[in-house]
């Protein structure tokens, strides 16, 4: 059988020895669309960038070519240190243009490598019979020894700067919240909680006082925020902010409340699921129908009755259906999944800049006055998503 | 002494259709320590997972020779947004080849392209797209808005095109 390829990608990375302690690296990614070159220059000690440079062969938009000019805010970053890829996407991918970003990290960690080589060759005019085993070996062991001395605790990472004003009560606080309902943005990120955002928590509040919400629900990647942090921030700022936790599955995001832990990694769906029931809690499904930057769902094919058989809508009690961050084509067609499963409809910003806080939220008609009430309100389906503008 | 290579690397994804509902895409890795491939079963339009393959000749400690048990983990998971953070979490859990999450992310990275090239097909032989074409794109994917330097402001393609 006689069958064409329907798209191929090449990627060459070549390494030599600069001058003084450097390493010189060339990059060329080509592929049915595009065609981009990178030359960097990195320092061999700690892998930093010292320069970068591209070149575009072959582009789709009369403005790729801009990109170019972002690229030396790449420079600083280090390809030995752990983070360096998500940097590079942060840096490069939204700034400049994520292919170069694929094509920067290959670079960056085939110069890590091409340290083990230099590093082997060296050993071998010392020991000329070691054997690239024996010295990887001898390296593995080393690093270890290192690893152990550099532990970092992620949740001591993210501090809050300022105190709780003393003179508060939760109660005085949670007492003016109206009690004919109220409205919740249920799905809101924070930094650093969640490297994403870039909006502190302290400004995320703020703002949800100034569009007038009657309360937020921080909902950080994987991050199970305290709940004597939660009660500070309330004091501090007069106003109701509940804990979430936008969870990774393995079959998509999923923001959950009621549940206490810290996970980290990846959860398979069922073993959430498990967790959240034991516990009862509740789970939503968050923008459930994302397509492509340039491809949407239905371009390729999918139609609400097909996505109505994943599993992920099998294991949830709601599904998000105004998101802040997906077209709202896309989320029609979730409410259009939501309604023909009979599952509840939510809505939240997924805010990550504080501008971003309170474009949807969910309109409760029970108050709400702490999580419990919050997870009730939810199993109780009286509410409704809406779009504030 | 001669300017000679200390390191070089070749990856190379290749995607093919099978069928009107299968997708397969594959990505080779040879670099100066490694040399193996990854291969992907897609169906059409989930974009899930189906089946994964791969064998590893040649790898740094040998980490990557046996990953059975990382290809069961990574079936099931959809190709689409937010697709990274799941297989590179899944992938550091299952195994410590660090080649995994990376490979499996290129082959699904050639899926979503291919299917853009057949988005880019569709445009007339000759036809030029202009400005216009490109705001109109942007402003019926908002996303697109600040996602890279050509869509960014500053750019004459966002120009007169409202923030989200």
């Amino acid at each position: 059988m006689s069958t064409m390829l329907k798209f191929s990608r090449n990627k060459l990375v070549s390494v030599r020895k600069g001058e003084q302690d450097t390493l010189v690296v060339h990059g060329l990614l080509d592929d049915d669309i595009y065609g981009l070159e990178l030359d960097i220059i990195f320092r061999i000690s700690n892998l930093e960038i010292i320069s970068i440079d591209g070149k575009w062969n072959r582009w789709t938009t009369p403005e790729c070519k801009r990109s170019v000019q972002f690229l030396p805010e790449a420079v600083g970053l280090c390809a030995g240190k752990e983070g360096f890829a998500q940097e590079v996407h942060k840096i490069v991918g939204r700034k400049a243009c994520r292919h170069y970003a694929n094509l920067l990290i290959e670079c960056g960690y085939s110069a890590q490598e091409a340290v083990i080589a230099i590093k082997y060759q060296a050993a071998r005019v010392e020991s000329p019979d070691l054997t690239l085993t024996e010295f990887l070996n001898d390296e593995s062991q080393n690093e270890q020894e290192a690893l152990s001395s550099h532990v970092v605790d992620r949740n001591a990472q993210v501090t809050e700067k300022h105190s709780a004003r003393p003179n508060l009560s939760l109660t005085d606080i949670i007492a003016k919240k109206k009690s004919s309902g109220m409205l919740i943005d249920l799905h809101v990120h924070t930094s650093p909680a969640s490297p994403c955002s870039s909006a502190p928590v302290d400004q995320i509040i703020e703002q949800a006082k100034r569009v007038g919400l009657d309360a937020i629900c921080l909902t950080d990647h994987n991050y199970a925020w305290e709940p004597h942090r939660m009660d500070n921030l309330i004091r501090k700022h007069g106003f109701l902010v509940l804990r979430g936790n936008e969870i990774t599955t393995n079959q998509g995001d999923v923001i959950v409340f009621g549940l206490d832990r810290d996970i980290t990694g990846i959860i398979g769906l069922d073993d959430l699921r498990r967790e959240v029931l034991a516990v009862g809690g509740f789970m939503i499904a968050a923008h459930p129908i994302r397509g492509f930057l340039v491809l949407g769902a239905e371009e390729i094919g999918l139609t609400p009755q097909k996505a109505m058989e994943r599993p992920l809508f099998k294991s949830v009690d709601a599904l998000e259906v105004l998101n802040g961050k997906v077209t709202e084509k896309e989320n029609k067609f979730a409410s259009r999944v939501a309604l023909g499963l009979g599952l509840f409809a939510t809505g939240g910003s997924d805010a990550h800049e504080v501008s971003e806080v309170g474009k949807y939220a969910t309109r409760f008609f029970d108050s709400i006055k702490n999580e419990k009430d919050l997870v009730a309100a939810l199993k109780t389906g009286n509410y409704s998503p809406v779009a504030l503008r | 002494m001669p300017d000679l290579l200390i390191f070089s690397r070749n990856k190379s994804t290749s995607v093919e259709q099978l069928d009107d509902q299968t997708i397969k895409s594959t990505c080779r890795l040879q670099d100066t320590f490694t040399n193996g491939f990854i291969g992907i079963i897609v169906k059409l339009p989930e974009l899930e997972i189906k089946e994964v393959t791969g064998k590893f000749s040649r790898t740094l400690h040998g980490k990557c020779l046996d990953l059975s048990e990382a290809f069961k983990k990574i079936v099931g998971v959809r190709i689409g947004p937010g697709m990274s953070k799941i297989i590179r979490g899944i992938a550091d859990d299952a195994t410590e080849c660090r080649h995994f999450g990376c490979i499996v992310e290129e082959c699904c990275h050639g899926v979503i392209l291919s299917l853009t090239k057949d988005a880019m097909l569709l445009i007339p032989e000759g036809y030029e797209l202009t400005e216009d074409d490109y705001k109109n794109l942007v402003k019926s994917n908002i996303r697109l808005y600040n996602r890279c330097a050509a869509f960014a402001p500053g750019s004459r393609i966002v120009e007169g095109v409202e923030p989200p």
